[in-house]
């Protein structure tokens, strides 16, 4: 006989009849007869998949493989069309793409999209087949009125059972129960759906309400600042290292200040950089050994400090101060120290090579060197003054296309003369120049300065006045001993 | 109505005359749901459970306080430094990745190969790579430096960055391959534990167990209009499983194959990691289901027979493993590429050599115990091997990554390498996070997949 099911107080409408079966082949046999006799409506439950029982019951064959086979298909495109998007492009507003440029590889090529692709068809495909199922299935479905028969709970377990649907055509409640016992039914339920009306909770309606206004204030406080401004800065949760109490060189100093319109610099005096401490002196700028760089004896010298260096300024011939001069008598000076006749005082400039200068030969032949780099150009390679240079200058000065003055042959007597000029004077010769000759103090350091005026007065001392050397030739006649001479004589 | 032999618990032999029993003891239907369900069914677990959970879960602890330190004090509490950039870290994230893939082989390739054995072991199997792969993306998520701005790796149009991914970026190839590998692998765990999740609902004795169980069951009742769309879906899983499994780790093994370095830049290391994978993947099974089925008395539904399958396939991947490392070698000299050979050499006699042949022992020599009976038939025994095995495949990523890194192509450059505790703690904490959530799913989820069993089951029988 057919059981109740628990609930006999509330009201109950007949869905089905459920009959139980201990093992799978009576349920198929079970099954078959159902199908056979013409019904339609009805399903069977089992712990497992039954082999055999889809055709039993006349189960047509599910379409969710071509619901995958769509989705899948759909996503080549998306994954492909994702990759172009991203790296093809960088036009679309307002998400440009981003075009990696990388060793000159095509902007977009398939071999290299094709992982992120395959992963997205995968991926897509295993979505589809997992929703499109529970969907199909009509799951979750947590109200079920098969729950209420107890004995259904063995369904999970190890019994079988079939449930004809009152819905079905062929449904009778006596003659479908005495078909049911014919096919091997072990026990036999009525499944009834409980048609008391369930209402909601009354409080559920304030609550909902409530709720779903409180869960309106936190988007509506956002959006009330839209299009708005605001002088706080943004909420900057991670620092990042993004405000840094540093300064950059050459720019403002940095502002220490929390408060939004504060304003308290690293320095009072608007720089990020600091000045040097008075009488501070860059490397390499220390020059107050007046002798060495500059061929002037201490006396006639005295230093002062000026932003970072230490200069050696020259006392001058009335040892007073710069400053009480006027401008014209200034330009006198100037003046005066550009004739050579009218000089300033001789007896400052020092007469022999200075204590920090050690010369040796190797000193000497740099000195040679350097002569012949810088000097030998405009006075030639014996210091007798026939650069090429200054030959060529000297041709065109002739002609009246340039102003030259010629460059002195270093074996002059008034060049030679130890009174007339000192090395000393040598020396600010080649540092500060003289007349048309530039001066060369950026170009030659120091010790290489008077490496060259050792190498000058090396050559005057010789008196060689020609580079190419004479070959004394024994057959030669007279005349030509005495054109040699000639020669030697007109290069003066 | 019972098996041919109900009180032997070896089926290790193959008879002619019938297919060897899967399920033993004379088991039915309800017999292999109590057998399945016993232990969750208990009304308190075991103590060597609860001595078990508390130590992994100290172990995770360590896990969560290191990373804590690496984010608060930044990637230089690790050993990675000029020129081993890719240290353990990295070498922890294959390792974790690889074990994983032997889950989704059960599940899916087996079942396409129809191998009924592989329903006993799959559920514990699957538990294991969601597990193992969720300590596989701990390492590449915490070693990016700024944690903060994880999101930059993924497509997402965002204004501070103003750039997007690299696609042409393996790197960028394993972030969409290990997500996608995650989440179809928790939608093929899920949807495979929902009749037996049903199961539990229908047997759960507690208020919260039968509405937790209730409603992750989504309300199944074993339709069979509902197990004709099961059915098909699950195969349509197995089937994108399958390519999914082998591409992961073959993009994972892009990392260094579509770099220029030696030793890395060969075309054999996608199926040499994928091969590799599964071996590891297939002896942390043992090394989980040996204890396991003492534990939780499920010798008769993980019989002898469903360990010695795994020890073949452990045999079987194991030599093809050993086979890459002699073909990695002898290309290397065929190559007549200098700095290829050398990079090998440097592996074998270099600095590491201790580590070479860690892995050389661990990896070639010892699984060939599996060729005596008794060595694959033995639990115990197995578990012993299986365990070197792991240990031979976290040297092998060790020496691939840090020889190859610390002997390249400048000596000027050439550096060695040095962990520091940081690393060796994460290591060690990384298996606490695994550990403790496996026995989590033990003591709460179905270790068996009961309906699938069932379903292998001979149909003579009640």
């Amino acid at each position: 006989m057919a059981e109740k099911s628990n609930n006999e107080s509330k009201e109950q409408e007949l869905v089905g009849l459920l009959a139980q079966f201990d093992d799978p082949e009576t349920l198929v046999h079970a099954c078959n007869e159902a199908r056979e006799a013409g019904y339609t409506k009805m399903d069977a439950y089992s712990p497992f998949p039954v082999h055999g029982i889809d055709p039993a019951i006349g189960i047509k064959r599910s379409i969710l493989p071509f619901i995958v086979l769509a989705i899948g298909l759909g996503a080549v495109v998306l994954g492909l069309g994702l990759q172009c998007y991203a790296n093809g492009q960088d036009t679309f507003w307002p998400f440009p793409g981003y075009k990696f440029l990388i060793s000159g590889k095509p902007i977009f090529s398939i071999p290299a999209n094709i992982p992120v692709t395959f992963e997205i068809i995968v991926l897509s495909s295993a979505f589809a087949t997992f929703f499109g199922m529970w969907i199909l299935n009509k799951l979750p479905r947590f109200s079920n009125p098969l729950h209420r028969v107890s004995r259904f709970k063995r369904v999970t377990n190890d019994k079988f059972f079939l449930m004809l649907e009152t819905a079905d055509e062929k449904f009778s409640r006596s003659a479908s129960e005495s078909q049911l016992n014919e096919w091997g039914a072990v026990s036999i339920d009525e499944v009834n759906q409980d048609l008391t009306d369930t209402e909601l909770p009354k409080w559920l309606a304030t609550v909902g309400i409530l709720g779903a206004i409180l869960l309106m204030l936190p988007p509506a406080a956002i959006f009330s600042q839209w299009g708005m401004t605001n002088r706080h800065p943004r909420l900057h949760v991670v620092p990042d290292m993004d405000w840094q109490h540093k300064s950059k060189t050459q720019t403002m100093a940095a502002n220490l200040s929390n408060e939004l319109d504060g304003v308290r610099l690293m320095y009072d005096d608007l720089r990020s950089a600091r000045r040097p401490v008075d009488g501070a002196i860059a490397f390499g700028s220390l020059d107050i050994d007046s002798e060495l760089n500059y061929g002037i004896k201490s006396d006639f010298a005295y230093t002062i400090t000026s932003g970072g260096n230490a200069l050696t300024r020259v006392k001058d011939d009335a040892e007073s101060d710069d400053t009480e001069k006027d401008d014209t008598e200034k330009e006198g000076d100037d003046a005066a120290a550009a004739a050579p006749a009218e000089e300033d005082n001789l007896e400052k400039y020092v007469t022999t090579l200075p204590d920090e200068f050690e010369l040796t030969e190797e000193v000497l032949d740099r000195g040679q060197q350097r002569f012949e780099i810088y000097c030998a150009a405009c006075h030639g390679y014996a210091g007798a003054g026939n650069g090429l240079v200054n030959q060529r200058a000297m041709a065109l000065a002739a002609t009246g296309a340039a102003t030259w003055t010629s460059a002195r042959s270093l074996h002059e007597a008034d060049v030679k003369d130890d009174a007339k000029n000192p090395v000393g004077r040598i020396y600010d010769t080649i540092t500060n120049g003289r007349g048309n000759m530039g001066p060369y103090k950026a170009q030659i350091p120091v010790q290489d300065r008077w490496a060259i005026v050792a190498y000058v007065k090396a050559l005057q001392e010789t008196g060689i006045k020609s580079d190419i050397p004479v070959v004394e030739d024994e057959n030669a006649s007279e005349e030509k001993k005495d054109e040699n001479e000639n020669k030697d004589e007109n290069e003066d | 109505m019972t098996t041919v032999d109900p009180q032997s618990l070896d089926n290790t032999y193959d008879d002619a005359s019938h297919r060897t029993p899967l399920v033993l003891g004379g088991l039915d239907y309800e017999g292999v749901t109590d057998t399945a369900c016993g232990f969750w069914e208990a009304d308190s677990a075991p103590k060597i459970w609860w001595i078990l959970l508390g130590l992994a879960i100290s172990l995770l602890m360590l896990l969560g306080g290191l990373i804590q330190h690496l984010l608060f004090a930044g990637v230089g509490v690790w050993g990675n430094n000029n020129p081993a950039y890719w240290g353990w870290p990295i070498v922890n994230f294959v390792f974790w990745v690889g074990i994983g893939h032997a889950g989704t082989l059960i599940s899916a390739i087996l079942f396409l190969f129809r191998q009924n054995w592989r329903t006993s072991i799959n559920r514990a199997a699957e538990a294991m790579t969601i597990f193992a792969v969720v300590c596989a993306g701990t390492f590449p998520g915490i070693h990016i430096g700024r944690v903060w701005v994880f999101y930059w790796l993924f497509p997402i149009p965002t204004e501070h960055l103003a750039m997007w991914p690299n696609f042409r970026s393996p790197l960028l190839w394993d972030v969409f391959a290990v997500s996608t590998y995650a989440t179809v692998s928790l939608l093929f765990w899920y949807m495979g534990m929902v009749p037996d999740i049903a199961t539990f609902r229908d047997r759960s004795k507690s208020k919260i167990g039968k509405v937790v169980y209730g409603l992750l069951s989504l309300g199944w009742t074993g339709s069979a209009r509902n197990w004709h769309r099961y059915e098909i879906a699950y195969t349509l899983l197995a089937a994108l499983a399958t390519p999914l499994v082998l591409s992961v780790h073959t993009i994972v093994s892009f990392d260094f194959a579509v770099s220029q370095v030696p030793g890395w830049h060969t075309t054999i290391f996608p199926p040499y990691f994928v091969a590799g994978a599964i071996f590891s993947g297939f002896a942390m099974v043992v090394t989980l289901l040996v204890p396991a089925r003492e534990l939780f008395g499920l010798q008769k539904l993980i019989t002898l027979r469903h360990l010695e399958n795994m020890n073949k396939i452990i045999m079987a991947t194991g030599l093809m493993v050993g086979t890459a490392y002699g073909i990695e070698f002898f290309i290397a000299w065929y190559s007549g590429v200098p700095w290829e050979a050398f990079a090998f050499w440097n592996r074998a006699f270099g600095n590491y050599w201790w580590a070479y042949w860690i892995m050389v022992s661990c990896n070639v020599m010892i699984p060939q115990l599996f060729w005596f009976k008794w060595c694959r038939t033995t639990p115990w025994f197995m578990v012993i091997v299986c365990i070197f095995v792991n240990i031979g495949m976290w040297f092998e990523r060790f020496v691939i990554t840090i020889t190859s890194l610390c002997r390249d192509f400048v000596p000027s450059s050439w550096a060695y390498f040095t962990p520091t505790w940081v690393d060796l703690g994460m290591l060690i904490g990384s298996f606490g996070l695994f550990f403790t959530l496996f026995l989590l799913f033990c003591r709460f989820m179905p270790v068996i997949a009961m309906a699938e069993v069932k379903g292998i089951m001979p149909r003579d029988h009640h």
